[in-house]
């Protein structure tokens, strides 16, 4: 029996509290707090204790899904990507920069949300760019 | 002073004793007050703290459990639980801050309709007293 | 919270797990594995230490409930057998868990040792040993909570007053249901809409705490982990020690204290009686 405590940072906000992952022979089985984190104290919000159930949901994607008359159908990256650069150019010359929303998002990295910004500012050309925690 | 003070009751009755006593007490038509609501349950044992709970939460401002007597429980000893329970959720409303009179446990049988009335009557009349529970839980 | 541990309990401890850990499981006697704390770049976390496993990385504190992972093994794995190194609290939680067939006595050794004194009096704990105790002495109990030891004087305003001020604080992060090892329900009162409404933080009328303090009343075994975890910081364990009391007094039953005391709530009056007639 392979029994393991992971020490990782909750992902759902900038409190950064540390907490277990335990799994045993490989599968997610629980959450302790770290008691020993001079922020987290060993509490957790409700977000932190449940940070796990996103891990095996059936809801994650695992292929890029493109709307095709009106149903959802999987798509290569290649495919996903093409058409993404071809509609944000085009709404970009037709209606301007500004017109393209950017949100963010505390679940990425600070390497994502700083990619994410030179997308927007450099390749798009606008600061419409906000964070998900303020929706 | 304002419109009088009517106090609200929800009283769990159970299937085989006391709603039946109930039952007799309006066929018989005795004078009784209007303040009760009653909630018929198979056995008073079936009340869980979580319902009586609940039954203060939406506005009761007094709580009746009542069942058979020791001893002639149609299931035998369901009413065991409930003798053991109520005095504890009693304590802790006390606790809380919440006045423990609002609770009352009272074994009624089938062929107590008289019991019945003055239970409830003198239940009505002791939560008309203490007043309205949001004087306690200020919304 | 820190204690003042000897090096000397430590070094006696994992003398005693690395004893355990050698003897062969197939004689009975030996075990599949030890449940207690390990200590890895400076954090602590729960542990199953197993045949051949760094020792030195043993450690006794800070304390976790150590008897809901050993509950989480047991039922997992049918066949394993556990040690664990155990608190005074431990070992109640594991009476506790044992009676509702959580536990497998049979299948668990315990290596108890006692809390220091320091340790004894931050949790207010007036046991702070295991009965099956094999390092350490009893230290001086702790003192009960002022709180609780003046509670009876407390009027109803007063008591509403403070809890009010206390459950105004909760987040409900369910962190007090989610550490306490007595809480091992699949199906939880508190996630039942019907009784604690979605989307509301405890209301003036505060079910969550109300309902959890009832479920508690026969089983809590004041280890306090309910409190730590706490992110408000509220005494949750106030009540629960004055359920406490009147489950001894109404009903003569201490969670923790006899394996074959039988939980009073769930079990007719002629095997627990109640000693006074309905509560004052």
């Amino acid at each position: 029996m392979d029994y393991k405590n992971t020490l990782t940072t909750c992902v759902y906000c900038g409190a950064g509290c540390q907490i277990y992952v335990e799994t045993i022979d490989g599968q997610i089985t629980g959450v302790w707090p770290a008691k020993t984190h001079i922020i987290s104290e060993g509490k957790l919000c409700i977000k932190g204790w449940n940070v796990t159930e996103f891990v095996n949901s059936p809801d994650r994607l695992k292929t890029p899904l493109i709307r095709k008359e009106g149903q959802f159908v999987e798509a290569s990256w290649d495919e996903a990507l093409e058409l993404i650069a071809s509609k944000l150019g085009a709404i970009k010359n037709e209606s301007g920069p500004d017109s393209i929303g950017w949100l963010a998002s505390a679940k990425c990295t600070n390497e994502e949300n700083y990619l994410m910004n030179k997308l927007a500012r450099a390749v798009i050309g606008t600061n419409n760019i906000d964070h998900c925690a303020r929706l | 002073m304002g419109v009088e003070f009517e106090p609200r009751i929800i009283a769990f009755m159970c299937n085989w004793c006391t709603y039946a006593a109930a039952d007799t007490a309006g066929v018989s038509r005795m004078q009784q007050s209007l303040n009760v609501l009653p909630i018929r349950v198979m056995c008073s044992g079936r009340v869980s703290p979580e319902m009586v709970l609940r039954a203060f939460r939406a506005g009761a401002d007094g709580v009746l459990v009542m069942g058979c007597h020791i001893g002639d429980c149609h299931y035998s000893n369901g009413n065991h639980r409930t003798i053991k329970r109520m005095p504890l959720l009693r304590n802790l409303l006390g606790y809380t801050g919440i006045n423990p009179e609002r609770l009352e446990l009272q074994w009624v049988s089938g062929a107590e309709a008289p019991r019945f009335v003055e239970v409830t009557e003198a239940f009505i009349a002791k939560i008309r007293q203490l007043g309205p529970l949001s004087q306690e839980v200020m919304e | 919270m820190s204690g003042n541990a000897s090096e000397g309990t430590l070094e006696e401890i994992r003398k005693l797990v690395a004893e355990r850990l050698a003897l062969p499981v197939q004689a009975g006697m030996g075990v599949d594995g030890v449940v207690a704390l390990r200590a890895l770049n400076g954090n602590v976390a729960p542990h199953v230490f197993q045949k051949g496993d760094d020792l030195s990385e043993l450690v006794i504190e800070p304390k976790y409930p150590l008897m809901t992972l050993v509950s989480k093994l047991h039922k997992r794995f049918p066949q394993i057998r556990l040690g664990v190194v155990a608190r005074g609290c431990d070992e109640r939680a594991y009476i506790e868990m044992a009676k509702r067939n959580q536990i497998d006595p049979a299948r668990l050794t315990i290596i108890g040792f006692a809390c220091t004194a320091e340790e004894a009096q931050a949790c207010h704990c007036l046991e702070p040993y295991p009965k099956q105790l094999l390092v350490g002495a009893p230290p001086a109990p702790g003192q009960v909570n002022p709180l609780v030891a003046e509670y009876d004087a407390m009027t109803l305003v007063e008591r509403r007053a403070f809890w009010r001020k206390q459950f105004e604080k909760c987040i409900k992060c369910y962190g007090c249901r989610n550490i306490c090892p007595e809480c091992f329900c699949e199906a939880c009162a508190m996630e039942d809409k019907a009784w604690v409404e979605p989307g509301l933080l405890a209301p003036p009328f505060p079910m969550f705490h109300l309902i959890r303090a009832m479920h508690m009343a026969s089983r809590c075994v004041a280890c306090r982990e309910c409190e730590a975890a706490c992110p408000a910081h509220i005494p949750l364990t106030v009540l629960y020690d004055l359920l406490r009391r009147d489950m001894e007094s109404l009903l003569g039953y201490l969670p923790g204290a006899d394996m074959d005391a039988k939980p009073p709530l769930s079990v007719t009056l002629e095997e627990t009686p109640l000693r006074t007639e309905a509560g004052h």
